[in-house]
């Protein structure tokens, strides 16, 4: 590295063109990284931060709740396998509006029963639920998310719900999170089940969670096969989160793609700076150096310029999401996205400054004397 | 470090022939090209622009191969040596004065002298005491921490010279190394380059356009038609 150094800081200049591109695919990278994992969040942190680890569904309905309908009759099989935990759970999306011109609601309105595991203090992770358990174990009533009460929105107002007609009191907030992009307002199973079927319930709900130790996962798949229902891990259940799947695809798109144009310019950037260098090269090799001895340098100054230009990227990136968060835009940075963002655009400028390393092999020594065949 | 053996001469060509296509025939560019230089003897080429003066040096630097015939430095055939073994001998024996010093934008004129060591995989210390050394014998020791574009011609070419030193080498090339200098400066540079060669004992090939080098030659030969004739000169 004798040249690479030397020449890095007294010609810093030449690479700043190619320093601020990576800059910048740096921050982009770092911001949407971000937003894929504030779009997690957004699409799943309710499902996530509820302590179940399997959920049984309607056999043919793909994770996705608005598909699945399972009844009490189902619930029971699972119930008498010897340590599983189960517990019905009603998910559907609904719109309501304040009796007082408070915010009108549209949340991912989810039905537990009051003792289930799912609102206990035990297994809230993190945060106790007492509160809700409370709540939900009394009078029919909503437990909104606690993001809500930031809007305005206080315990003892009334919401009427569009598609029932159903007045409910808001009677507590807690850590719900969100599904669906929705904020999620949980209500005793009773009152999910009123609200969507009226009068005509028949013991039905969404799907069932499950807390399945490894002894009794063979008799939870007997079950399923029984019962006509499927069994989903917990991250499987994510999948059915609505545009979940879409999202995480495109932005994980988006970034392979960042990949893809980092490594091609910073390839295009080192072929230039060989052919302009093509003499340089020639007369380090007529001084005894070998092809090596040139790539080793050249390959060491990319990469000093890559990671130095990422790291400041990724750093600035993560000041701007830093400012943008609590905005409208879903963001969230995760320490060990942004480390391997950094480190995969390192290696993405590495495999990119390959691309043209035969040129230098190519290089003739007798270049330094200007010899042609003359 | 100068390992030529004194039993063999530092520099020997024999029989190099070079031919490029040329349409459907082939041009020919040396034709039985032989010399043999002495240590401490200053050979000055010459010949036509295209003649042929940068090929024979590029061939005598181990820059680039010959179709036929042998390039002998300090005793050792070339002709069969692998690229990476070619790059050694010409870092270990070779020192070459390029027309327009060559010199690396980056690299003050110290680390000019410095890098040749580093590529050679020798001590840095070593490296740094030979650069000074060096540069001073040139006169360049007030400018050792000028990088090349603070530095004028004159300079330039000093380092230039400094350099094609360093590794104390049993052979040195100049390719026109005056052409771009005022009839003082090229005096100057002539001089220098003499001395080194005299004091060093070098086997010198100056490839050259000037008269001033001449003025230094303990032989001149001129390149014409692809073949060598040796011409008498007022010090021979």
């Amino acid at each position: 590295m004798f040249i690479a150094l030397r020449d890095l800081r007294r010609s810093w200049s030449r690479f700043l063109l190619v320093g601020l591109v990576v800059v910048l695919v740096a921050l982009l990278t770092t911001v949407l990284g971000a937003l894929a994992n504030g779009l997690v969040s957004d699409g799943i942190s309710g499902l996530r931060a509820l302590p179940f680890d399997h959920m049984a569904f309607e056999h043919g309905s793909k994770a996705t709740f608005s598909r699945s309908t399972v009844t009490d009759e189902t619930l029971a099989v699972y119930r008498e396998i010897p340590g599983v935990q189960a517990t019905p759970l009603g998910v559907s999306f609904a719109n309501a509006k304040s009796d007082s011109a408070k915010p009108d609601l549209d949340v991912a309105l989810f039905g537990v029963e009051g003792d289930s595991f799912l609102v206990s203090d035990a297994d809230a992770g993190t945060e106790g639920r007492s509160d809700a358990q409370a709540a939900l174990a009394g009078s029919p009533g909503l437990v909104l998310s606690g993001e809500l009460e930031s809007d305005g929105i206080e315990v003892g107002d009334r919401y009427t719900f569009t598609s029932s007609g159903m007045t409910l009191p808001i009677v507590g907030f807690t850590f719900a999170g969100s599904y669906g992009h929705a904020s999620i307002a949980y209500t005793s199973l009773e009152t999910w089940q009123a609200l969507t079927y009226g009068d005509d319930a028949r013991g039905r709900f969404s799907a069932i969670a499950l807390q399945v130790p490894g002894s009794a996962q063979d008799a939870v798949d007997e079950a399923a096969s029984s019962t006509g229902t499927e069994i989903k891990s917990k991250s499987e259940t994510y999948d059915g989160s609505p545009g979940f799947t879409a999202e995480q695809s495109t932005m994980t798109l988006i970034r392979a793609f960042l990949l893809v144009i980092s490594a091609l310019v910073v390839g295009a950037f080192f072929t230039v700076l060989i052919v302009q260098r093509t003499r340089q090269i020639g007369l380090l090799k007529a001084m005894g150096a070998s092809s090596w001895y040139v790539i080793r340098d050249g390959l060491a100054q990319m990469v000093i310029v890559v990671a130095l230009a990422t790291i400041i990227g990724s750093a600035v990136g993560a000041g701007l999401v830093a400012l943008m968060s609590g905005g409208a835009a879903p963001v969230e940075l995760v320490p060990s996205t942004v480390i391997s963002g950094i480190v995969l655009l390192i290696v993405a400028g590495v495999v990119g400054s390959l691309v043209p390393l035969k040129r230098i092999t190519g290089i003739e020594p007798a270049i330094a004397l200007g010899a042609s065949d003359t | 470090m100068n390992t030529s053996n004194p039993s063999f001469p530092p520099l020997k060509l024999d029989a190099l022939r070079v031919a490029v296509p040329d349409g459907d025939q082939d041009r020919i560019l040396l034709e039985r090209v032989d010399l043999e230089i002495a240590a401490g003897e200053i050979v000055v080429l010459t010949g036509a622009s295209g003649s042929g003066k940068s090929t024979l040096l590029a061939i005598t630097g181990l820059l680039r191969r010959t179709d036929t015939g042998e390039v002998i430095i300090a005793g050792e055939t070339t002709r069969s040596l692998s690229s990476r073994q070619r790059s050694t001998i010409r870092g270990r024996e070779i020192g070459i004065i390029y027309q327009s010093a060559n010199l690396l934008p980056s690299l003050t004129a110290r680390e000019q002298l410095e890098v040749v060591f580093h590529i050679a995989g020798r001590s840095r210390s070593e490296g740094r005491r030979r650069a000074v050394e060096l540069l001073e014998v040139v006169g360049l020791s007030h400018r050792m921490d000028a990088l090349p574009q603070h530095l004028s011609g004159g300079e330039r070419q000093r380092v230039g010279v400094a350099r094609a030193l360093v590794a104390s080498p049993s052979v040195l090339l100049a390719d026109e190394p005056t052409a771009s200098l005022d009839p003082a400066l090229s005096e100057d540079i002539t001089r220098l380059i003499a001395h080194e060669v005299h004091q060093r004992g070098l086997a010198a090939l100056l490839v050259t356009h000037d008269d001033a080098p001449l003025e230094v030659a303990d032989r001149q030969v001129h390149l014409a038609g692809g073949t060598l004739t040796e011409i008498a000169t007022s010090r021979s």
